[in-house]
């Protein structure tokens, strides 16, 4: 080694504005998550553990925790494999690929915020397409497909269909209900991240050699099940490690529909952490307890982190 | 049982062609190398046998059954991949059992964890077992077993390849370029091998390759194709000492055998440069091609009707060998003519020399590229 401190400038300046715009407020989050502090106090009192004391004991904020689990275990999932089936079938097509492929990239490219107000019109109780086209279709082909008269065990009279219907069109006020609005905000980030998942395990395929499933092929893998199995799947395992850790950071995420559609409502039932975050500490000017809400959002972050980083990484790189 | 019949085979992408009409009989227990140079359709032609591609017409016959709707899998073959193609996250324990596994498990015991509830699985994986030791210890990769292909170096992999193929006794074995990964001293050992292993296999051998030297030495029959077109087929020694076009006699042999232009008179007698060849060719008054290889000039002391002279422009000493590569003197011709080192070893890039031939070894070729034969008399 010699003496020169010419590394330590060419580093400095990333490492100082790090120190402030990342890591100081992280620090600064944790210290202000154990006190009372409000934006504009002069003064104020450590309160310990107060703060998550709440958050994990009143019911705002169990359902807050229950919300976003909600959120991230049902759209993670859902939105992956989406993605990587309907990267699979683009795959094998010939032709008309690209225009599939911009069909379904085109809500990761528009602004959510603007896609969440079409959603809005869209899922209207009154006026929006989805409950028209549903009391259009009372007696036919949708009441019998939608309303799964299809399944044995469904009987007609009682589906869910029929009694809406029956009720003069009683169709869900899809964003304005306990029992649906949660699920049709997973529908909006379903159809808002697969998209991209699609994408992602788009270039994860092409980058698989041919040979290999020449060789499956050879080696007497017929089915597309087992070339699946035997290439496909654990080729992929890189993307599919970075498409779950992305996803699951994304939609921990979730604000602009939230915002835009429920304002965490009703009831609390779609009020997820990023939206609980700026509604304490933004709207209500609840400091302190915004700042717990978001330590404990980085703790989960974090977690999945280093779960990623240590335990499946491993796994899938040979 | 393992012959492949190849009748009228075509194929082309779109409107190019890239086989033409191709008719090659393959004999139970052969090495036939498809030899020929990059772009000349052999692999092509290989993945149509192996079933990885459609043939647009043809037939292709494996133990005189047609197997043209027959999908790969089915086959009962076994290829070598070039890359090797080998599962990077299985062992080479499993990448060996992975052809034994899909074919000898059913759907049933292929399941994981209740798969192992079938009666017959136990045996199953014994005989599995067997066959993946028996074949990696004739391949000597038994060390190997549990590690995975990207801890393996370059002709570890190949072994590993070649087992996977052996493990399962296909009908026969298509190689496709599987030694043109490895450097060029292991290349010529693994030569050898592959020569040892297919006598002690027995089995059909279809063996791809760019290289001549590679389909001189290991093949029992080659397949010389350029552009498309099977221009020869038979034993190495053949198609060497007896090519039938200019395009194989220029493809087979390195180095490059030479090419001189002469002419042949009213009487069949042929001169080039200022020699008159003893031996008349069977067709007269016409120009042709005299192809003489390198091993059969020499260089000599002589000077005399018989001898040409030249510059040596480039000598290239391969130890056993010196390549002179020499431009006669009328500037017409640059050759290449081998001697021996005991010899030769005291000429020098720039001296002149004159050379000689060794007689009833010069080849005539046509304007057309064709081979014309020497007249008896």
């Amino acid at each position: 080694m010699h003496n020169s401190k010419a590394h330590i400038w060419f580093i400095a300046p990333a490492i100082v504005l790090m120190i402030i715009i990342l890591i100081f407020p992280l620090f600064l989050a944790g210290g202000i998550s154990f006190t009372d502090y409000n934006l504009g106090n002069k003064t104020f009192e450590w309160v310990g553990l107060e703060n998550y004391d709440k958050m994990f004991n009143r019911k705002t904020y169990v359902k807050m925790i229950w919300a976003t689990a909600t959120y991230v275990i049902v759209v993670v999932p859902i939105s992956v494999v989406l993605g990587l089936c309907a990267a699979m079938l683009l795959n094998s097509l010939r032709f008309g690929a690209d225009i599939y492929k911009t069909i379904f990239f085109l809500p990761v490219m528009a602004t959510l915020l603007a896609m969440a107000i079409a959603w809005e019109f869209t899922l209207h109780p009154t006026l929006g397409i989805v409950n028209s086209f549903l009391a259009n279709g009372c007696g036919g082909v949708r009441e019998f497909i939608l309303g799964f008269h299809w399944l044995p065990w469904v009987d007609s009279q009682e589906s869910w269909y029929a009694v809406a219907c029956a009720n003069n069109m009683d169709f869900p006020y899809w964003l304005k209900q306990k029992n649906t609005a949660i699920w049709t905000v997973c529908f909006i980030g379903i159809w808002q991240a697969f998209g991209f998942n699609m994408v992602l395990y788009l270039a994860g395929l092409t980058s698989i050699p041919r040979e290999l499933y020449q060789a499956a092929e050879m080696d007497g893998a017929k089915s597309t099940w087992e070339q699946f199995k035997l290439v496909t799947w654990p080729m992929l395992g890189p993307t599919t490690l970075f498409v779950v850790t992305i996803t699951t950071i994304r939609t921990f995420q979730v604000f602009d529909t939230i915002e835009i559609l429920t304002k965490g409502g009703p009831s609390k039932t779609t009020y997820v952490m990023m939206y609980a975050i700026f509604e304490k500490a933004i709207q209500q000017n609840l400091t302190s307890i915004g700042a717990a809400i978001t330590v404990v959002f980085i703790g989960f972050i974090l977690v999945l982190t280093f779960f990623q980083r240590y335990v499946i990484e491993k796994r899938v790189h040979y | 049982m393992g012959t492949i019949s190849l009748k009228n085979i075509s194929k082309s992408f779109g409107s190019t062609q890239v086989l033409n009409n191709l008719n090659v009989d393959i004999n139970d227990g052969e090495f036939l190398t498809l030899v020929g140079p990059s772009g000349c359709g052999k692999s092509t032609l290989l993945r149509i046998i192996a079933g990885l591609e459609q043939q647009t017409s043809g037939d292709v016959l494996i133990d005189n059954k047609n197997v043209n709707r027959v999908r790969a899998s089915e086959r009962d073959l076994a290829m070598v991949f070039q890359s090797y193609a080998l599962y990077p996250h299985l062992t080479v324990r499993r990448n060996l059992e992975t052809p034994l596994r899909l074919r000898d498990y059913n759907a049933f015991e292929r399941l994981p964890l209740i798969g192992n509830f079938s009666p017959s699985k136990k045996e199953k994986t014994e005989s599995i077992n067997q066959l993946v030791n028996k074949t990696s210890e004739t391949l000597k990769i038994s060390e190997l077993l549990d590690r995975k292909p990207g801890q393996l170096s370059g002709g570890q992999r190949q072994r590993v390849a070649l087992g996977r193929a052996m493990v399962r006794e296909p009908v026969a074995f298509l190689m496709d370029e599987p030694l043109s990964n490895l450097d060029a001293a292991l290349r010529v050992h693994m030569r050898s091998e592959l020569s040892e292993l297919h006598n002690s296999l027995k089995t059909t051998f279809v063996y791809v390759t760019h290289d001549q030297a590679e389909a001189l030495t290991m093949s029992s029959r080659m397949a010389v194709m350029i552009d498309g077109n099977l221009l020869q087929l038979d034993t190495p020694q053949e198609v060497y000492d007896n090519p039938s076009s200019l395009s194989v006699a220029q493809f087979v042999g390195s180095p490059k055998i030479n090419i001189f232009k002469g002419t042949a008179d009213s009487s069949g007698t042929i001169s080039f440069l200022n020699v008159n060849l003893k031996r008349k060719s069977s067709e007269s008054n016409t120009d042709l091609h005299i192809g003489i290889r390198p091993e059969h000039l020499e260089i000599t002391n002589e000077s005399n009707e018989n001898t040409f002279s030249g510059t040596v422009a480039y000598r290239e000493n391969l130890g056993s060998d010196i390549f002179f590569h020499v431009n006669i003197e009328d500037g017409s011709n640059k050759i290449i003519v081998r001697g021996l080192p005991q010899f030769t070893h005291q000429i020098s890039n720039g001296s002149s020399v004159n050379i000689k031939r060794v007689s009833d070894k010069a080849l005539l070729f046509n304007q057309a590229g064709m081979r014309v034969q020497f007249t008896n008399a």
